[in-house]
């Protein structure tokens, strides 16, 4: 039963440039030239541990890297299509429990050696056993490849999610099997080998990557750069200032909103399809917040609309619920959602008891999170709420919530899928450290709609939750994020001039169809 | 060559053969240049301290989201305000009341506890000096940015575990620089016949070595108050230093160069009013050392 | 003294044996006896303060996904769990075979990553240092030549911008003046002494003045500052002016090496903050040193490669301070020959 729209996307061409957002004189491709993109060292410039798919600990922020250099199995392309690249379609039999991908023939890795199921099937299987937290969550009973084009994988439950979650798992690059026998798993972290559009010059770790095009690239006439070179920054200003001396083209997420402001005037900005949504969580397991009118409170004393017209400049969508406009199943309004009401704030406060204490607010170090939270505790103090702020870095945030002391943080939940990446089960599930809600009927829900296989159940179950959840007052959503990849105007391509819908935090850029338009 | 004489040693003989009307004016033009910036630097404190008291001013934090990232000389926001709403002038304020305690506090811990170390080890020698020299050395040598990461990250960031770790580093640079300017001090005749005449060590450091070490410490201190302002803005850059909301001048000038080029002056007014109060610091470190230059 | 006696036969043999018994070489050498006892010293405070850093490393390491096996499977892997004491034994043990261990994030080892980052940093800081120093030096004896003249007042308004100009402040308005405005400097990126020494230079320049500039400033305040009492105060200064020395020569053969003190023990000071400087700057150039990685090792728990940054930094810094001692015995005679007994 193929699901969704692949069959939609059978070419490649559907993913090209000529749906360009921009008015310039020619928006056409061509052939040729040098692209530097840079990437920021809190989150995506950061590879140290190189980038071999089953070891790279932060696989899911360096995806562009990985893209480039090992292609991918499917792509997620504009508007949430499913794209096949190394993959050419997949089919789910057995009740979702049985999943088997065709593989693309005629491709060869850049050593040389043949691209097939068995390839693909090696990388899986030591994609499950490696002993990186970044390994496959799947409940995998056996893998098989049983013709040379094709893979199976059975499960010992149904993923309705299955290849939605494959776009954010290591499983979606495939390693030269050759390769990493003879160079050993140590070098080829550092000199990776893989059959995508881009293969390795030179590597430096969490510095510079220097890539050049694939002269055996499975689709011809891609891609259309000779060269892609990726290079660590140190911040949104730093990056501004390179990309203005023309050291770079391409800056991936920005998230200063002043700044993004100030790059519109010389370069294309473009907000990806936002799919994941800020949103407080809340200690449901201690005080103050194990009390359902003060979590109330907090729901009825936000007001989203300012902060996002004054601070954002409008740039995300409102959300009630832990899907946005770019993601599947998104409901902007939930119904039974507490809003804004300053009055019933109040009354709520003073019966709870929260405006007794000075409840701790945190959230990650990122300038987006900070303004935020900022404006939240202005907000909240009018209604008699008082509150401290810690921004946390990555380290200490995960520390606090592992302690259990935390109270209130300011996170994001959710992705194009919720049931992928940093879906809704790491903010929600109780078996989750970093989720503040421990119930059983939510932890059902969320499971039942990631294990059913038809889109329209899965979200029917989704609306559920999220309804039980505004119900509960388990925690208020504030946006969907869209992070604003900067660009040279003259470079055109899926994610820099046409939004992407983002599987984590960024979307993942096709390289192998961006290119120079003069 | 007597008439080409350079200024320098003109100035050194001024006492003795100056005519009375310009050793006046002489003394009027000392007199200014202690305390006009030594003024300055009052009327500055004093500002951050008093004003909010006296005149009301917006609260420094928790301005309202609607009043996000005004430009300076908006109406009611003289310097503009923050992207989240804050008045940049009520910053300045507040955040220069931390910016002083801060630098006040660590440059007084290392002037008293550091200069007293290095004196005693400079002056005594021996067993005492190895032991304060070896133990500054050992916190010199040490990275104080790991022990200001372990601060902040054991204790939470706050106003208070800045200044502790900022000490790390005032109290050991303090310390060398006493001890080797009493080293210096030590082989001097004046030193030499104080201990002849039977006078004993510690009234030797009180009206000895104290007086003529002191000028060389308040230069250097007075350098050090501007460096440990931007220091805990260097550790808010890292995000270790006074925690937001709160303002000091050197966080104010760690959040603004996020966005330099979109908003400058977030920027470009705390780093004048810093460059203010370090200018005026000099200064009267300087004048100061004019008058103290006894010996 | 020494002149009229190297004329004399069998000079040479003397001398040696005078070198030899020195006071110099004698204080070097308990200066180096120390300098071992302060090393050990900070490798133990480092090790002491690293390991009080709250959080569990191996949770930190394996990110936010862990399930608490592979937390405690990682622990023993790393020896995380063993006791304190036999951890720093054991890394104690390793420094002494020539080895710094391994990174605990990706199993490099700590001399590979330190061979490859630490001579960007090195040379950073070099330039930096240097530039800042020669510049400072002329500069201060211009200046104390005229004191308050107009070089002064101008040297003083610079010195006061150098110092209240934060670096990171001035690394992006360097950027965005050298580098957007005209094309004089890269942006930021790093380009090896080996492949393009030109470019090399040019890729380190806006870095090191970044991190110079405020150095300068506080060695020209303190340097002429110095200068200036000394020449205003000094009596063997009216001495020499009295036999008719010129000026300069007084300035710079005997007013600058007695005004050293104050800043060769501020500069083997500076020394030890200048890792703070780097850990600012080179990531906002992209320079791949070991600034760049220092943070994030110490918000990782990354407790080789931290000692190994520390050590390095620690060695040059004792080893400048050990040099300044000396330099003060060479500078002033009256230090080398210990104190007078009171």
């Amino acid at each position: 039963m193929l699901a969704l729209t692949a069959a939609a996307c059978s070419s490649t061409s559907s993913s090209s440039t000529s749906s360009s957002s921009s008015t310039q004189a020619s928006t056409a491709p061509h052939a040729g030239g040098s692209l530097t993109v840079f990437e920021w060292n809190g989150y995506s410039g950061d590879w140290p541990a190189g980038l071999d798919p089953a070891t790279n600990i932060n696989g899911a922020a360096t995806q562009s890297q990985m893209n480039a250099i090992y292609g991918e199995l499917f792509e997620l392309g504009p508007k949430g299509a499913i794209i096949p690249d190394l993959a050419t379609g997949y089919s789910i039999t057995n009740g979702g429990k049985t999943i088997t991908l065709d593989i693309r023939q005629g491709v060869t890795f850049t050593d040389g050696t043949a691209f097939n199921g068995a390839a693909v099937l090696w990388n899986i299987q030591r994609d499950l056993k490696s002993t990186c937290t970044c390994k496959p969550t799947w409940m995998v009973t056996s893998v098989t490849s049983p013709s040379p084009y094709t893979v199976q994988i059975n499960l010992s439950a149904p993923d309705g999610a299955f290849i939605d979650q494959i776009f954010d798992s290591i499983a979606d690059w495939i390693a030269s099997p050759t390769a990493v026998q003879k160079m050993g798993e140590k070098a080829f972290a550092v000199n990776p080998v893989g059959a995508g559009p881009f293969e390795v010059v030179s590597d430096t770790l969490s510095s510079v990557l220097v890539l050049k095009k694939n002269p055996a690239y499975w689709q011809k006439g891609r891609p259309y750069l000779d060269n892609l070179t990726f290079k660590t920054v140190g911040g949104d200003e730093a990056a501004y200032e390179a990309m203005l001396a023309g050291e770079g083209q391409v800056y991936e997420g920005m998230s200063t909103p002043s700044l993004i402001k100030q790059a519109a005037t010389h370069f294309n900005v473009v907000n990806e399809s936002p799919s994941t949504v800020y949103d407080l969580q809340l200690n449901t397991l201690t005080p103050p917040f194990n009390n359902a009118k003060a979590r109330q409170a907090i729901y009825a004393a936000t007001n989203i609309q300012p902060i996002l017209a004054h601070i954002f400049a409008n740039a995300y969508p409102t959300a009630q619920g832990f899907t946005g406009p770019g993601g599947i199943c998104n409901e902007p309004t939930v119904p039974g959602y507490q809003g804004y009401d300053p009055t019933l704030a109040k009354t709520l406060v003073q019966q709870s008891g929260l405006g007794s204490v000075t409840i701790k607010l945190g959230t990650i170090q990122n300038p987006v999170a900070e303004e935020t939270t900022e404006a939240l505790q202005t907000e909240w103090a009018s209604v008699g709420i008082k509150s401290t702020i810690a921004n946390y870095p990555l380290a200490t945030l995960i520390a606090q919530f592992v302690s259990g002391k935390w109270q209130s943080m300011v996170q994001t939940a959710g992705a194009w899928d919720p049931a992928a990446g940093v879906g809704v089960g790491f903010r929600f599930e109780s078996t989750s450290p970093f989720s503040g809600v421990h119930n059983t009927t939510l932890n059902n829900l969320l499971n039942q709609a990631q294990a059913v296989t038809g889109l329209s159940q899965r979200c029917a179950l989704y609306n559920q939750a999220a309804a039980y959840i505004a119900q509960n007052y388990f925690g208020p959503f504030y946006f969907a994020y869209a992070p604003a990849n900067v660009a040279v105007k003259n470079v055109v391509g899926p994610g820099i001039t046409e939004p992407l819908p983002t599987v984590v935090v960024q979307p993942a850029i096709l390289w192998e169809d961006v290119a120079y338009t003069s | 060559m007597a008439a080409s004489l350079p200024d320098l040693l003109v100035t050194a003989e001024t006492a003795r053969t100056r005519p009375p009307r310009a050793r006046a004016t002489a003394g009027w033009a000392r007199t200014l240049r202690l305390w006009v910036p030594a003024g300055f630097l009052i009327l500055l404190a004093a500002a951050c301290f008093l004003w909010p008291q006296i005149y009301p001013v917006p609260k420094p934090v928790g301005g309202s989201v609607l009043n996000a990232g005004l430009p300076p000389l908006s109406p009611g926001h003289i310097f503009g305000t923050d992207p989240v709403g804050n008045d940049e002038f009520s910053r300045i304020l507040y955040g220069g009341q931390v910016s002083f305690e801060v630098g006040f506090a660590v440059t007084a811990i290392g002037l008293l506890v550091g200069g007293l170390l290095g004196m005693t080890a400079g002056y005594w020698g021996g067993a005492v000096d190895a032991v304060i020299s070896r133990v500054l050395d050992v916190l010199i040598a040490f990275p104080a940015l790991v022990l200001a990461l372990a601060i902040a990250e054991g204790l939470g960031p706050s106003e208070v575990h800045v200044i502790w770790a900022l000490c790390v580093f005032s109290i050991p640079a303090t310390g060398r620089i006493a001890r080797s300017a009493t080293l210096a001090l030590r082989e001097q005749t004046f030193m030499l016949a104080a201990r002849l005449s039977g006078t004993r060590g510690p009234r030797i450091l009180l009206r000895h070595v104290i007086p003529n070490v002191v000028p060389q410490l308040m230069t250097f201190s007075l350098l050090g108050f501007g460096v440990v302002i931007i220091l805990e803005g260097a550790l808010s850059y890292l995000g270790l230093g006074i925690p937001l909301p709160e303002a000091s001048w050197g966080s104010m000038i760690a959040q603004g160069q996020q966005a330099l080029t979109a908003s400058p002056d977030l920027v470009l007014i705390p780093s004048a009013f810093l460059f203010a109060t370090v200018m005026s610091l000099n200064l009267v470190g300087d004048a100061l050392r004019e008058r103290w230059g006894v010996r | 003294m020494a002149v009229a006696e190297g004329l004399r036969p069998g000079a040479r043999t003397e001398f040696a044996r005078r070198a030899l018994g020195s006071p110099t070489l004698r204080l070097a050498g308990r200066r180096v006896l120390a300098a071992i006892a302060v090393l050990w010293g900070v490798t133990f405070l480092t090790y002491v303060v690293m390991n009080l850093l709250p959080g569990d490393t191996a949770q930190l390491l394996l990110g936010a996904n862990a399930t608490p096996a592979e937390i405690h499977q990682l622990s023993i892997e790393l020896h995380l769990n063993e006791p304190f004491w036999v951890r720093y034994g054991n890394w104690l043990g390793g420094v002494f075979h020539g080895s710094l261990g391994v990174s605990l994030q990706n199993g490099e080892n700590v001399t590979t990553i330190l061979g490859a980052r630490l001579p960007v940093t090195a040379e950073l800081l070099l330039y930096a240092f240097v530039v800042s120093l020669v510049l400072a030096v002329g500069l201060a004896v211009l200046v104390a030549r005229w004191p308050n003249g107009i070089m002064d007042r101008l040297s003083l308004v610079v010195s006061m911008l150098g110092l209240s100009v934060a670096p990171y402040v001035l690394a992006l308005v360097l950027v965005y003046l050298f580098a957007v405005k005209v094309q004089w400097f890269p942006a930021l990126g790093y380009t090896s002494l080996s492949t393009n020494p030109v470019e090399n230079i040019k890729s380190l320049t806006l870095p090191a003045i970044s991190i110079g500039l405020p150095l300068f400033a506080v060695y020209t305040r303190l340097l002429r500052a110095d200068l200036v009492e000394q020449l205003q105060r000094e009596d063997y200064i009216v001495t020499a002016r009295a036999k008719g020395m010129r000026p300069w020569r007084i300035v710079l053969r005997h007013a600058l090496p007695n005004s050293m003190f104050g800043l060769i023990t501020l500069v083997a000071l500076n020394l030890g903050t200048l890792i703070g400087a780097a850990v600012i700057i080179e990531p906002i150039f992209s320079l791949p040193g070991v600034g760049d990685i220092l943070v994030q090792s110490i918000s990782d728990h990354d407790v080789p490669v931290v000692e190994g940054i520390v050590v390095v930094f620690a060695v040059v810094v004792v080893v400048a301070n050990l040099l300044a001692d000396i330099l003060y015995a060479v500078l002033d005679p009256r230090i080398r020959y210990g104190r007078v007994a009171s």
